[in-house]
């Protein structure tokens, strides 16, 4: 079957099964490697995506249920050469060991800074609970969210009322 | 003297009767303060390690503590037709906890539902269950409790909706509702039976959510285990009105109660998954003789013929179907997001769940725990293992999950439509 | 250092289809440098010792470094392009890694037991400190100066005058193919600008931007998608399958049946991955009562028969004095690596190529040579990143799944993707062990005596042998696992560690090895020494205890080391241990320990809240020491150590492999719950004490046992009771 979708702000048309999960679509239809096969069931966060802002298990999204609602991807959040300001944090602190999670940890940290520009330690580490590290990098992870929330802090300049 | 004296004497009547009038509220609606212990109390080791069990069973956790690193400290937030009540600290701390609690001001919350200062507490704390405990299980309790780390957290303001914020009111509630007459055995139930029913009346509460409250909140003893709501979870009856598709045997409820999974009918999920966790500690003696007490209304549900007993992939919709369009939609989201894992069978993996003709949520009157599971799957408590259902709140629309649940309720489970389900879904996620 | 110019420095030899250059020895090399081992050339020269191997160098000045070891996310990659960089004096960026390739790459064995800086490292610093001082010697003719005229920067050499000259423009096009000596000059540390400061790692960018990263993104033209199905266990038999019907799903191309290997293949990979379970639905298995079930883990260690393999035996018996004895024990545990394994490889002309993220490529070959029946010069193993693997996970078993499955379907490139309950099931896990320790307290509060037995199956079934590949023991005619080995000291296997690097007159210290085990084991980061530090250090406080003594105290009362005193002084002064008591609910644990007793030091104190009633354990805060040597990448180092104590403590306070008569039950991560953010420590700080000029010491694996001791350590404060069973979970907290 053929479906519309809109992802990284761009529309693309896919031809597939109706069952098969956003990320495979994302990784093999449209070439997109940030979101990452990890368990396919849920659990472990490695292929988290945006719906709609909203943080999601692409593992678990079956592509016909998406419809004309917007996916974003870690590749929509900025380039090698220029990252955006979350990929940038996690450079800066150098927030990775294998770095096989930290696609979805980025995904999962936007939606956060998207709702809640300001968040505490506490409301960081609560929000990131669904997605895991195996390699231990927790602390970087949450330093790097930290960074780029208070980065995105500075450039609004407190101009927001 | 006629006239003006009468008017007196009638005004003197009505003060008169206004003045018992108020001194019989004031007794309802005031209680004195208990004076605070100065000295920490001593218990002999086998009084807390028994109190420990009447806590499991109390269910006390399920309520009292949110977060695993704090046990006790209060600060859920139940959600009642009154307002939002939060659960308060009951470590002995002597600032925000009962650590200056005596056991008399204990065994009085307990009973009465009155606080050590005297003021009333909201029966979301379901003291007119505890009332009937015995005054040694009581005694344990309190010797647990006043052992345990006291921690400090202040008491989270509630949240209640106008005029229920006037404690004392309480008071009414209590002279309609508060039974304090002590447990009454069945003498023409067995020993085993007997106890089940205390542990299910005066410790865990089941009724307190399994029976269905009246208007002013209060258990309606006339439908005793006709189910019920908590936390905008639908509850199960218990009894001939049982929804469960498939009948419970007593060892696969004394299953479910123990592990919060009762292969071929549930896991537990909402409100029932912190009671199992709790449970999980108390005594297997009390949790069979709870199973045996409960078995014993369950099995008067009559068998019924669902497709529980016929597992397998749901069918596609039928052609002459009024509500076609739903109907497909709802199949589609089934077989693209549920069947991999609840067609799989059964293994270990969390990817082969329950088939979901036997699930007890689509035979419920109410679609709302249907709603809560498909949003919010079960998570397995902080680092321990069980099993996980992710949540599909965020993925499935508004309009997506109507079309599925009413699909899994015309033909996962072959009942009558939910009129209400669309409102149910719109009326958004908490 | 003067050269005579032009005197017989170079002959010009014809190499194999290209110019090389040969070099006769200048007796004035003989001097420096050159830490030499036993006679042997440094580090991995020994066994491939052409500085061609190591590094070659276009004639437009691009330079290329080989190394025999993979990059596992532990940052190698980096390090040893910081290592090559300073010492041939180029710009990183210069400097194009090429890592593990059978075609391409010298042959350093396994990526494993921290070994990679000592043996790499070392081998690329005296490579390439021989090149520079080569073409060095080139300039300095060309422009007929001194050497010590020169500057060099960035692989140019300038002469006063200001002529210059690159490396490139000095081989044009030629390489040195010349055997190594190891005596090149190294650059002294206080002038190092590369090495032994933080530079970013090259990988990192291409993680967080979607880039092609791991072996899973691997994508070639032509690629198919397979997946394998599985018996219920290594006892199962296959009873039927009907295949026919998995051959006609949409995209199916190919069903694979070689005796109980099951396997399809497809056009697609979800389409692979439905004909996959309607595969398993397909096929009938009878599945024997095989196992011993984990109800009671250390008693079914305890039956299980060992060989006792003494390793140490040092003075006497003294048992005069308060004798203290306890037993520790290990549950099963896994790798549990986040990305199940992945691997692809193609059967083209009678030639296979394998992408894999084994970490030993060429022990690899060995084995899938003997799988297939093949000449080993038929197979080309080229190591591609995985998620982390910690030892030997799935990696070479997908690559064996990958490799079967292009001889079923050769010509195109072959996907095998391992499922979550694959990974969980069939990775060699780590082994269950248990200790028993007995000490004696002489009367001046020192260990008069110790006795110290530590029981353990094999670690290490790594392939080498196609026996110890999953799929092939699954086939029609069958591998048999080779029977697994003890590793011998000083590296060890289930006693890696088990000797304490503390100062015991009188100590006797017993492998019993056991030959058989009920699952596959293999290595699972730092092998033994989790276990034996976590016993170890468990008994030194329960001694330290017994003494009346404070527990750093106690350690530095045993220990004679300097750099071991450094760490733990260093440790317990960052911590502030001593300083306060810890509130209610809490408590602080200690734990030190020096890896194999010839890598890292790492001394660790962490403090801890218990709440009895649910068994929950939370890290208030951890502060780690570490002496590595000659830090080369400091960032690296401290993004392991604090790896691997939040790995650990995930180990120790959550995980045990879970099986019943039957079959495995910890097949995902509800059943198998690891250490999520809410648990991670409040705060962690890593301390590095940096020695310059020292060599470099294997850090990657060594703050996994000192974790598991602290945590335990802190735990018995906090709750007041000593658990000495692994782990430390909910339910044996709330009943401890």
């Amino acid at each position: 079957m053929s479906y519309e979708l809109q992802v990284n702000g761009k529309r693309h048309r896919v031809d597939t099964d109706a069952d098969t999960p956003l990320l495979y679509v994302l990784r093999n239809e449209l070439g997109l490697n940030g979101a990452k096969f990890g368990c396919g069931l849920g659990q472990c966060g490695a292929c988290t995506v945006t719906l709609d802002g909203a943080p999601v298990m692409s593992c678990i999204v079956p592509v016909s249920v998406v419809g004309a609602r917007k996916i974003g991807t870690v590749e929509g959040l900025g380039t090698a050469t220029q990252p955006g300001v979350l990929q940038q944090a996690f450079i800066d602190e150098q927030a990775a060991q294998c770095g096989y999670c930290i696609a979805g940890m980025i995904m999962r940290a936007q939606a956060l800074l998207d709702q809640h520009p300001a968040p505490s330690d506490e409301q960081i580490r609560r929000h990131m609970m669904p997605n895991l590290c195996r390699c231990g990098t927790h602390m970087r992870i949450l330093r790097a969210v930290r960074r780029a929330a208070d980065t995105l802090k500075a450039q609004d300049g407190g101009g927001r009322s | 003297m006629k006239g003006p004296g009468r008017r007196r004497r009638l005004w003197w009547w009505l003060l008169a009767l206004a003045a018992v009038l108020a001194v019989v509220a004031f007794a309802i609606m005031w209680r004195p303060a208990i004076a605070p212990i100065t000295a920490a109390p001593r218990f002999e080791p086998g009084l807390v390690e028994k109190g420990a069990r009447v806590a499991a069973l109390g269910t006390c956790a399920a309520c009292h503590t949110v977060d695993p690193s704090r046990p006790f400290a209060g600060g859920f937030g139940l959600d009642t037709p009154f307002g939002t009540v939060y659960s308060t600290n009951i470590t002995p701390d002597p600032r925000t906890g009962i650590g200056n609690w005596s056991e008399e001001a204990f065994t009085r919350a307990m009973r009465e539902g009155v606080s050590r200062d005297g003021h009333l507490l909201y029966p979301a704390f379901p003291y007119n269950h505890y009332a009937r405990m015995t005054g040694d299980d009581v005694r344990a309790l309190y010797a647990y409790f006043m052992t345990r780390p006291p921690l400090d957290a202040p008491a989270r303001t509630n949240e209640m909706t106008f005029p229920f914020g006037f404690r004392p009111l309480v008071g009414f509630w209590n002279l309609l509702y508060l039974d304090d007459a002590p447990f009454a055995s069945d003498p023409k139930q067995s020993a085993e039976w007997n106890r089940g029913a205390y542990v299910a009346d005066a410790m865990a509460h089941c009724s307190a959510c399994h029976t269905p409250r009246t208007r002013l909140g209060g258990p309606d003893n006339q439908r005793f285990f006709d189910g019920g709501e908590a936390e905008d979870w639908y509850v199960p009856a218990l009894n001939a009105r049982s929804p469960s598709p498939l009948p419970w045997s007593r060892e696969h409820l004394a299953a479910y109660l123990r592990t919060g999974i009762a292969p071929g009918h549930a896991a537990a999920g909402g409100p029932m998954q912190s009671v199992a966790e709790n449970l999980r500690h108390a005594e297997p003696a009390d949790i069979d003789a709870l199973a045996t007490y409960i078995h014993s209304f369950l099995a008067q549900a009559p068998e019924r013929a669902t497709p529980a007993t016929r597992p397998g992939s749901l069918p596609v919709p039928k052609a002459d179907d009024p509500d076609l369009a739903r109907m497909r939609l709802g199949h589609e989201v089934y077989a693209n997001a549920c069947a991999r894992c609840h067609d799989a069978g059964r293994a270990e993996s969390s990817g082969t769940a329950l088939p979901l003709q036997q699930a007890v949520a689509l035979y419920d009157p109410d679609p709302r725990s249907l709603i809560h599971l498909v949003r919010d799957g079960i998570a397995p408590p902080d680092g321990e293992p069980a099993r996980w259902m992710p949540g599909f709140g965020a993925i499935l629309s508004d309009e997506q999950t109507i079309a599925l649940a009413a699909y899994l309720r015309r033909y996962g489970a072959g009942q009558a439509d939910w009129p209400d389900l669309a409102e149910q879904v719109r009326k958004g996620k908490p | 250092m003067n050269a005579p110019a032009n005197s017989g420095r170079r002959r010009l030899l014809v190499g194999v289809g290209s110019l090389t250059l040969a070099f006769s020895l200048h007796p004035a090399w003989a001097q420096e440098g050159g830490k030499k081992k036993d006679g042997g050339l440094p580090g991995s020269l020994e066994k491939e010792p052409w500085l061609d191997a190591w590094i070659r160098i276009d004639a437009n000045n691009a330079v290329t470094v080989f190394t025999g070891k993979a990059e596992l996310g532990q940052g190698i990659r980096t390090a040893l392009l910081q290592v090559a960089a300073e010492e041939l004096q180029v710009n990183p960026d210069r400097i194009r890694m090429v890592t593990a390739d059978t075609a391409r790459t010298p042959n350093e064995g396994y990526t494993a037991g921290s070994h990679s800086m000592q043996d790499s490292g070392t081998a690329l610093r005296h490579a390439a400190a021989q090149v520079r001082f080569i073409l060095s010697g080139m300039a300095a003719g060309r422009f007929q100066v001194a050497d010590s005229a020169l500057t060099l920067r960035d692989g140019v050499f300038e002469a006063p005058g200001g002529r210059r000259v690159s490396y490139g423009e000095l081989l044009a096009g030629r390489q040195l193919h010349l055997k190594a000596d190891g005596k090149a000059p190294l650059r002294p540390r206080a002038v190092h600008t590369v090495s032994g400061k933080p530079l970013r790692r090259t990988d990192i960018l291409a993680k967080v931007s979607g880039g092609i990263a791991y072996a899973q993104d691997l994508r070639l033209p032509g690629m198919v998608h397979a997946r394998v199905v599985r018996p219920p266990s290594q006892a199962s038999r296959l009873e039927s399958v009907d295949i026919a019907t998995v051959a006609r799903q949409p995209g199916v191309l190919k069903v694979v049946r070689d005796g109980r290997y099951l396997a399809v293949i497809a056009d697609g990979e979800y389409r692979a991955v439905k004909a996959a379970t309607l595969l398993a639905r397909a096929a009938r298995w009878s599945v024997p009562a095989s196992l011993p079930g984990t109800r009671d883990v250390p008693a079914e260690v305890r039956a299980r028969p060992a060989e006792a393999m003494p390793i140490l035996k040092r003075g006497s018996m003294q048992q005069d004095g308060r004798t203290l004895s306890a037993t520790y024990t290990r549950p099963w545990q896994l790798h549990a690596s986040i990305g199940p394994s992945c691997a692809v490889a193609q059967l083209v002309d009678g030639q296979y190529t394998v992408w894999t993220h084994s970490q030993g490529v060429y022990p690899l070959r060995e084995a899938l040579a003997e799988m297939l029946g093949v000449d080993k010069d038929t197979i080309r193993c080229i190591h591609v990143e995985g998620s982390g693997c910690y030892g030997h996970n799935g990696a070479d078993d997908v690559a064996a799944d990958a490799a079967l499955l292009a001889r079923s379907y050769p010509g195109r490139p072959v996907r095998v993707q391992w499922m979550r309950e694959e990974e969980h099931a069939w990775e060699p896990i780590g082994p269950a062990m248990l200790v028993e320790a007995r000490a004696t307290l002489g009367v001046d509060g020192r260990i008069a005596d110790w006795e110290y037995a530590v029981t353990s199956p094999s670690h290490n079934n790594r392939p080498g042998k196609a026996g110890n590949l999953l799929a092939a023991t699954h086939l029609a005619k069958p591998f048999t696992p080779p029977p697994g080995k003890p590793i011998p000291q000083p590296e060890g296997g289930g006693d890696r560690n088990a000797i304490p690097y503390y100062v015991l007159p009188n100590a006797r210290v017993t492998h019993r090895f056991q030959h058989n085990a009920p699952l596959r084991t293999s290595a699972l980061r730092s092998l033994g020494a989790y276990c034996n530090v976590f016993a170890i250090e468990s008994f030194m406080d329960e001694l330290a205890q017994a003494a009346h003594a404070d527990p750093v105290a106690f350690r530095l009362r045993h220990l004679d080391d300097p750099r071991a005193i450094d760490v733990v002084k260093l440790a317990a002064n960052k911590f502030g241990w001593g300083r306060g008591k810890p509130g209610p609910r809490r408590g602080r644990g200690f734990a030190f320990a020096r890896y194999k007793n010839l890598a890292a030091y790492c001394a660790l104190a962490l403090e801890v809240e218990v709440a009895r009633e649910t068994g929950f354990v939370r890290i208030v805060r951890a502060v780690a020491a570490v002496d590595c040597g000659e830090i080369v990448n400091p960032d690296g180092v401290r993004n392991q150590i604090e790896g691997g104590i939040i790995q650990s403590a995930s180990w120790t306070l959550l995980e045990q492999v879970r099986f019943d008569e039957r079959q495995i039950q910890t097949v995902d991560w509800a059943s198998y719950p690891i250490l999520r953010f809410n648990q991670v420590p409040g705060q962690l700080e890593v301390h590095l004490i940096d020695r310059p000029g020292e060599p470099f010491l294997g850090t990657g694996e060594a703050s996994q046992g000192p974790a598991a001791a602290a945590l335990a350590n802190a735990v018995a404060q906090a709750a007041g009771v000593r658990v000495r069973d692994l782990p430390l979970d909910r339910a044996r907290m709330r009943n401890a």
